[in-house]
């Protein structure tokens, strides 16, 4: 267990810092580390939260899910197996199979010739149809522009709105939480955004918004797959239009388009 | 923001509350004006009135969605002129074959009557709930005149609009809501010269302080008013609509 995790941990890092650097803030792990004093250092020995390791887990397997790698009705190798190749302890990656069945992304059988067998979601080919048929550039583009309504939309609805203009973005929020079904959770996940915009009280920009949305929002849903209920993002820009701060709202909005967007390029560039 | 929360009460006669006498002839003039766009809103409800009570005589025991079709020879004939939309919206459940259902027409691209056909299953649109609109649940509510809006209304037209809505009752049961829409633009064109008869700046705010229509750049339509000082707010009869018009210390 504390090997495997180490591994990943390993690994997490290096990808945290390719992450950190691309966005021009490199370099603050190691001036963590130095800086760690007391009660801190105590804390940085404390177990580590595996959240993130099953996460990554799921991002994966979702991913090769939704890209054909991994086919419909195809067993998945022994949990034994499947954690030593992804470098991960049994513990993680049962948590991250139990992640999946909630997703319904996996199926497990019990018994004889039982075992776990992968579900690709229903609309997920046609997707990646779609997918392939776009090039990274074009898919940059249709993000720049998304990211641009979304965001003016974002920084105009925290000036403008009263507290009941709020009230429809939380209830969808808690709807979203509750939703059990992925379809489900994708019109909500829509819903969110096409009442953000409104809230702006700009019908140009809500109409550009559902536009863009009917474009690109079933290939942005690929970089959400697997997700459950509403992101942080989702929640964070809530809040700050609730609070009435424009420029917060659309850093988050304009982020969050962009980080599915680079998932989403970074699936397509997987594709041969 | 404070004061355009809680406007006057429904009743409280336009220009002789304390604004009205103390504003003296500016006032006085904001206040009639504020009559003026009352009575242009009053149009849109008198519209309304006769569509509850052509639901209340089309509506039998047990209803299905098809006995609304009758509503038609009266709905359509009141597009045009400030209304873009009318129609009826049944309560959730009214309807032996619908939960939720709306017999609602619209001035298409070319201007001829368009039904409104949207997706009401709930397994398959995440918009098909409109209890939680205000022109829904205000009427709910017991609300006899809801002034919903300015609000970009994404379920039928994705314009800027306001929503006129009153409710439907029998016997106490709520069956629905009448409603029409007017495009804030057409809304605009239509109150605009009655604002400017007021000397100085005037905006229309609707119940939570929100500009609807405005002679100055200062108030957008859209934009919150969260109060100034030396203005004084006009109720327009008795509607979720105020005139905000500069108070002057004295009239000359």
């Amino acid at each position: 267990m504390f090997a495997g995790g180490r591994a990943e941990d390993g690994a997490e890092a290096r990808r945290g810092a390719g992450r950190a650097a691309g966005r021009g803030g490199g370099g603050r792990g190691r001036a963590v580390v130095t800086d760690i004093s007391g009660g801190a250092r105590l804390a940085a020995f404390a177990p580590v939260d595996s959240t993130a390791r099953v996460d990554a887990v799921v991002r994966r397997l979702t991913d090769a899910i939704v890209l054909g790698l991994l086919a419909d009705g195809e067993q998945l190798p022994s949990e034994a197996e499947l954690a030593a190749q992804l470098g991960v302890s049994t513990v993680t990656l049962r948590e991250a199979l139990m992640a999946l069945r909630q997703q319904g992304m996996v199926e497990t059988r019990r018994g004889r010739g039982g075992g776990s067998f992968v579900r690709v979601p229903a609309e997920a080919p046609g997707l990646v149809d779609r997918l392939r048929g776009l090039t990274a550039e074009e898919l940059r583009d249709l993000g720049d522009h998304y990211a641009a309504i979304a965001g003016a939309a974002a920084r105009l609805a925290a000036q403008r709105a009263l507290p009941e203009d709020v009230a429809p973005l939380r209830r969808t929020l808690e709807e979203m939480a509750a939703a059990r079904d992925e379809a489900h959770l994708r019109r909500l996940h829509g819903r969110f955004h096409i009442e953000v915009a409104a809230v702006s009280q700009s019908a140009r920009l809500t109409q550009e918004e559902i536009r863009l949305q009917a474009d690109i929002g079933p290939l942005l849903w690929l970089a959400h797959t697997g997700e459950h209920g509403p992101s942080a993002q989702h929640r964070a820009i809530a809040e700050a239009i609730h609070r009435g701060d424009g420029d917060r709202a659309r850093d988050l909005a304009e982020r969050h388009v962009l980080d599915a967007v680079e998932h989403l390029i970074e699936l397509r560039l997987r594709e041969p | 923001m404070g004061e355009f929360r809680t406007l006057p009460a429904p009743g409280a006669a336009s220009g002789s509350g304390a604004a009205g006498a103390a504003g003296g002839a500016v006032s006085g003039t904001a206040a009639g004006a504020a009559a003026a766009v009352g009575e242009i809103a009053e149009g849109v409800f008198g519209a309304l009135h006769q569509v509850r009570g052509a639901v209340l005589a089309t509506v039998g025991p047990a209803p299905v969605s098809g006995d609304l079709a009758g509503l038609r020879p009266l709905l359509l004939p009141r597009l045009g002129g400030l209304v873009s939309g009318i129609g009826f919206i049944a309560a959730p459940g009214l309807l032996a074959d619908a939960p939720w259902y709306l017999e609602w027409w619209q001035e298409g691209p070319s201007g001829d009557p368009v039904r409104l056909v949207r997706d009401m299953d709930p397994a398959s649109s995440a918009f098909y709930d409109y209890s939680h609109w205000d022109w829904f649940s205000g009427p709910r509510s017991g609300e006899e005149h809801t002034l919903a809006g300015p609000y970009v209304d994404f379920l039928c037209t994705d314009e800027y609009s306001l929503t006129f809505s009153v409710p439907v009752r029998r016997d106490g049961e709520f069956l629905g809501v009448a409603a029409a829409d007017v495009f804030v633009r057409r809304f605009e064109v239509a109150v605009l010269p009655v604002l400017r008869r007021v000397p100085g700046p005037a905006f229309l705010v609707n119940r939570q302080g929100r500009v609807v229509a405005s002679t100055t750049a200062r108030h957008l339509a859209g934009s919150v008013f969260r109060g100034a000082p030396a203005t004084a707010a006009h109720p327009c009869r008795d509607l979720p609509l105020a005139l905000v018009a500069a108070q002057l210390p004295h009239a000359p």
